[in-house]
């Protein structure tokens, strides 16, 4: 098997084990996780077998057709960011689905669970190995559904299913604007091949010059910043921690938060070295890293302070990707790449801690907790090394890349000059500062401290192996990347960070290189975050009192302003269009026909009464039309329902007397059957109704109906009136192409039938359609009333 | 409107129309008729079976779910489309066979014809479903 069928297939492995899976679970029954766990090794493996060679520069390529005469075809490319990725969610994805086996109770439903876990993690591998947009744009927005779906997999608590719309409203259109600016890079260039643009300098150089890059940059970033819960649109991922506890840790912390990350980085080496790019990416990097890192201070929730911190470290990335200058246009991308890979492993370790000491204390509430190093000392040591990774302390994988971010800091700091000079360093070391305070929270409110006994069950313990054992993995792997960074860094963070700077890239990292200033700044970061931590509880206070104060100084406060409103605009809109009465439809119809007809008639009219009419009508006719004039006044004026109804079936059977007479049997034929069917039918409902109008018209209703009905009658008779001749003379008949056709063409001599069934079948079928729905729209509105009774 | 008579009169005619309604649903390529007329007259003989013996009485003897008329009348129709594009041509398109059969003489076999039984069923499904309907209503 090469390398381009591995991906291929450990894309869709996940999609159709997901398919298989209820299947499967009639024969594993509560084993049916161990499944899942086995269907995201499978892919882990088909991904592994690509790093060495793509550790040794060779990339792959390769594409299915899928929809030729559009150009989109189903497109792989496997650089070292998509390995990365990939393994990140493969990995975690085994992680996660392993501790499921534990976490999830066996009464829950463990089929819909494993079933979209595992589409999610296709649809995140397909995402990361997209080399065709519209293709990533399409897995992309399956990453945004089915993590609405997990979200909400708690389908009868409200707070799920708000936390499920929100991310959903938020991520999905985020979506859409992204797919905007896609379609504005392929106005550009033409192609919607990534791998393509990449391969092609001067095409990357036409984008940097184009009048639409800002356009296309503002647009793919508002996706981005959605996904990643960046700026404004941070506010879904607080509420996405409603999700199942192992959710969270695989799509909100490890990987779907970071396929915003992922894009900024797929699209870095197009938009990259331009001041519009460091202005928005890190500069929305920055403040959200800022903005996120202090509001984690007044969370409770030990999810919700993993969530802010989640959003702070996100930005992180996005602050260094987005350093750039002409000259050095990824200053930060190797740190920003190596945070990324660092920040999967320990934060995914967090959240599973954070499940099993929810799991064990029966409650999320930080302040309810205290003292349980003493109950689960293991799972004590392993949330301590994730978090100290987290905050930062050396020899863990954390400290190692905010090292990095700090040097990277400074470097673009020193390009640029001026304040910033001072300003980005000063930026990135307050953030750390906040991250090391919650980081030392977790620690201290969880594990440390008196036991707040009252509030806790009496009898607590470490979890079982099955639960313990993925958290420890992650936090082995924590001290590992962190004792020895040089296999990590050569295997995935090297070929991940040549593929976005586009060329060999040699990495030197280490635990140790001498009192530099990143070194100083990180002993600052310390002993302020020391510091600050002892405010900590006051300043939360502090920032309860202004939510308190001022409710509408927050950005949820506008989303359900905006979300209810929109319910209230739409009732009202709904109000307005579906009154109920009949009358109103029948009004905007015909006023809707009048447009139609009028307007075109107006616009081409030569004459509307056509001069060469024949007014000599035959005595016979005469009486014809005479009584159906009579009918028609009948159907108009009679008060009792069942007297206006045999007017209208007059009219009916006297039109079709004109049929006859016109010679045409099949209408004739149709409109008797037809009229004998509604009036039985007519009958059957009038029994069940008052027998007279009751409603009350006054002379402006009457007035108005009137000028409407007449209106349409004479645009109509107009309308007829031209139909071979007058306003309609410029246009050709259609009639003769049938008159032709069908006998040679259908073998049919009933012209009527023949358009019917074979010249206009395709109608014919719609307007089955139409009757099947509508039989079963008058079945249901039918049964509804009986039902509501 | 359940008089002996009109009961004895309906007896007699409702296989009539039927046989009629079928007769008009072949003949609807070369002479006046066709699915929709042959549906709506099947249909008309069929409510009045229900008018004059009531619903009750009929779905005593025999209980027509309407819905699944139209259902496979919609399924009918479309697989004929359908069929066309298993012959590579495009959806709908028809075709026809000219043939000389010992006894009935020359006769033609026209795929419209499947689509035309769809229409057939899918009127009298659905005229018949919301009449039933209708009539069920307390």
């Amino acid at each position: 098997m090469d390398l381009f069928t591995a991906i291929t297939l450990a894309v869709f492995l996940p999609f159709i084990m997901a398919g298989i899976l209820p299947a499967a679970e009639k024969v594993l029954k509560n084993r049916i996780g161990w499944y899942a766990t086995a269907t995201a090794f499978l892919s882990l493996l088909l991904v592994a077998r690509a790093v060495p060679s793509v550790a040794n520069g060779e990339n792959i390529q390769g594409s299915i057709p899928w929809l030729p005469s559009l150009g989109i075809e189903l497109s792989f490319y496997g650089d070292g960011l998509s390995i990365m990725f990939g393994l990140i969610v493969s990995g975690v994805g085994i992680l996660i689905m392993a501790y499921s086996n534990e976490y999830m109770s066996k009464r829950e439903d463990l089929s819909r669970y494993y079933r979209q876990l595992l589409m999610f993690m296709g649809s995140m591998l397909g995402m990361v190995f997209s080399s065709n947009i519209i293709q990533l744009f399409i897995f992309w927005e399956l990453t945004s559904i089915t993590s609405f779906m997990l979200i909400g997999y708690w389908r009868n608590r409200p707070v799920s299913v708000y936390g499920a719309t929100k991310s959903l409203l938020i991520t999905a259109s985020g979506g859409i604007f992204m797919l905007a600016g896609f379609l504005v890079l392929n106005i550009i260039t033409g192609t919607f091949d990534i791998a393509a643009i990449l391969q092609n300098e001067s095409m990357i150089e036409t984008i940097k010059g184009h009048e639409f890059f800002l356009f296309a940059l503002v647009l793919i970033l508002i996706g981005a910043a959605a996904k990643s819960a960046q700026g404004p649109f941070y506010i879904w991922l607080p509420n996405a921690m409603e999700a199942p506890t192992p959710v969270s840790a695989f799509l909100h912390s490890a990987t779907m938060v970071k396929a915003g990350i992922y894009l900024v980085a797929r699209i870095h080496p197009i938009f990259s070295g331009t001041d519009a790019w460091f202005i928005l990416v890190s500069g929305l990097g920055i403040i959200t890293m800022l903005a996120a890192g202090f509001l984690a201070f007044r969370q409770k929730d030990i999810k919700g302070i993993l969530a802010y911190s989640t959003i702070s470290q996100l930005a992180y990335m996005m602050a260094m990707y987005g350093y750039t200058t002409y000259q050095y246009p990824g200053i930060g991308v190797a740190a920003a790449t190596f945070h990324l890979l660092n920040h999967a492993t320990f934060k995914a370790c967090l959240f599973l801690i954070a499940g099993i000491v929810a799991h064990e204390t029966a409650t999320r509430d930080i302040t309810k907790m205290g003292g349980l190093r003493k109950d689960m000392p293991v799972t004590f040591i392993i949330g301590s090394i994730a978090a100290l990774a987290m905050a930062g302390v050396p020899p863990l994988n954390g400290f190692l890349s905010k090292e990095m971010f700090y040097e990277s800091s400074l470097e673009m700091g020193h390009l640029l000059g001026g304040p910033l000079e001072y300003l980005i360093p000063a930026a990135a070391v307050l953030g750390g500062v906040f991250t090391f305070a919650y980081s030392i929270r977790f620690i201290d409110g969880i594990f440390l401290g008196k036991r707040r006994s009252e509030h806790l069950p009496k009898h607590m313990h470490e979890p079982s192996l099955i639960m313990l054992a993925p958290p420890a993995f992650l936090a082995i792997l924590v001290i590992l990347i962190g004792i020895f960074p040089s296999v990590a860094v050569h295997y995935i963070i090297e070929p991940a960070v040549s593929g976005i700077l586009l060329q060999e890239v040699h990495l030197h990292v280490s635990l140790w290189h001498g009192f530099t200033a990143a070194l100083m700044m990180t002993i600052i970061t310390f002993i302020a975050g020391i510091a600050l931590y002892t405010k900590y509880d006051a300043i939360a206070a502090w920032q309860d009192r202004i939510n308190v104060r001022y409710p509408w100084f927050s950005i949820n406060y506008a989303y359900d302003r905006i979300v209810n409103g929109a319910q209230g605009k739409s009732a009202a809109f709904a109000a307005v269009m579906q009154p109920g009465p009949i009358k109103p439809y029948l009004v905007a119809l015909l006023l809707l026909l009048l447009v139609l007809g009028a307007i075109p008639a107006m616009l081409v009219a030569t004459t509307i009464i056509p001069a060469d009419l024949n007014f000599d009508i035959p005595l016979y006719e005469g009486i014809l039309l005479g009584l159906i004039v009579i009918a028609s006044l009948g159907a108009a004026i009679l008060r009792k329902y069942l007297h206006a109804i045999i007017a209208v079936s007059a009219v009916g059977y006297l039109v079709s007397l004109v049929f006859i007479y016109l010679q045409a049997p099949d209408l004739a034929m149709t409109q008797i059957l037809v009229e004998t069917l509604f009036t039985i039918i007519f009958l059957l409902v009038i029994l069940k109704i008052p027998q007279t109008f009751r409603e009350n018209l006054t002379r402006s209703v009457l007035a108005r109906d009137l000028l409407i009905s007449s209106a349409v009658g004479i645009t109509v008779l107009v309308l007829l009136l031209n139909s071979t001749q007058g306003i309609a003379a410029p246009f050709e008949s259609i009639a003769y192409y049938f008159i032709e056709n069908s006998v040679p063409l259908a073998r049919g001599h009933n012209m009527v039938n023949v358009i019917l069934v074979d010249f206009r079948g395709y109608d014919t079928l719609g307007e089955i359609v139409v009757l099947c729905l509508a039989g079963l729209g008058v079945y249901n509105l039918i049964k509804s009333r009986s039902d509501s009774k | 409107m359940t008089t002996l008579i009109t009961k004895t009169v309906s007896k007699a005619c409702v296989p009539i129309i039927i046989l009629f309604s079928i007769s008009l649903l072949f003949a609807g390529h070369d002479y006046p008729g066709g699915g929709f007329i042959g549906g709506v007259m099947f249909a008309s003989a069929i409510s009045l079976l229900y008018v004059v013996f009531g619903l009750k009485y009929i779905d005593s003897i025999y209980s027509y779910q309407w819905d699944k008329w139209f259902a496979s009348g919609l399924l009918l129709a479309s697989l004929t489309g359908f069929g066309a594009m298993l012959f590579g041509y495009n959806f709908l398109r028809s075709s026809y066979l000219l043939a000389s059969l010992p006894l009935a003489g020359d006769i033609k076999l026209l795929s419209t014809t499947l689509f035309d039984i769809g229409v057939y069923l899918v009127v009298i499904g659905s005229l018949l479903y919301v009449f039933k309907g209708t009539g069920e209503d307390e």
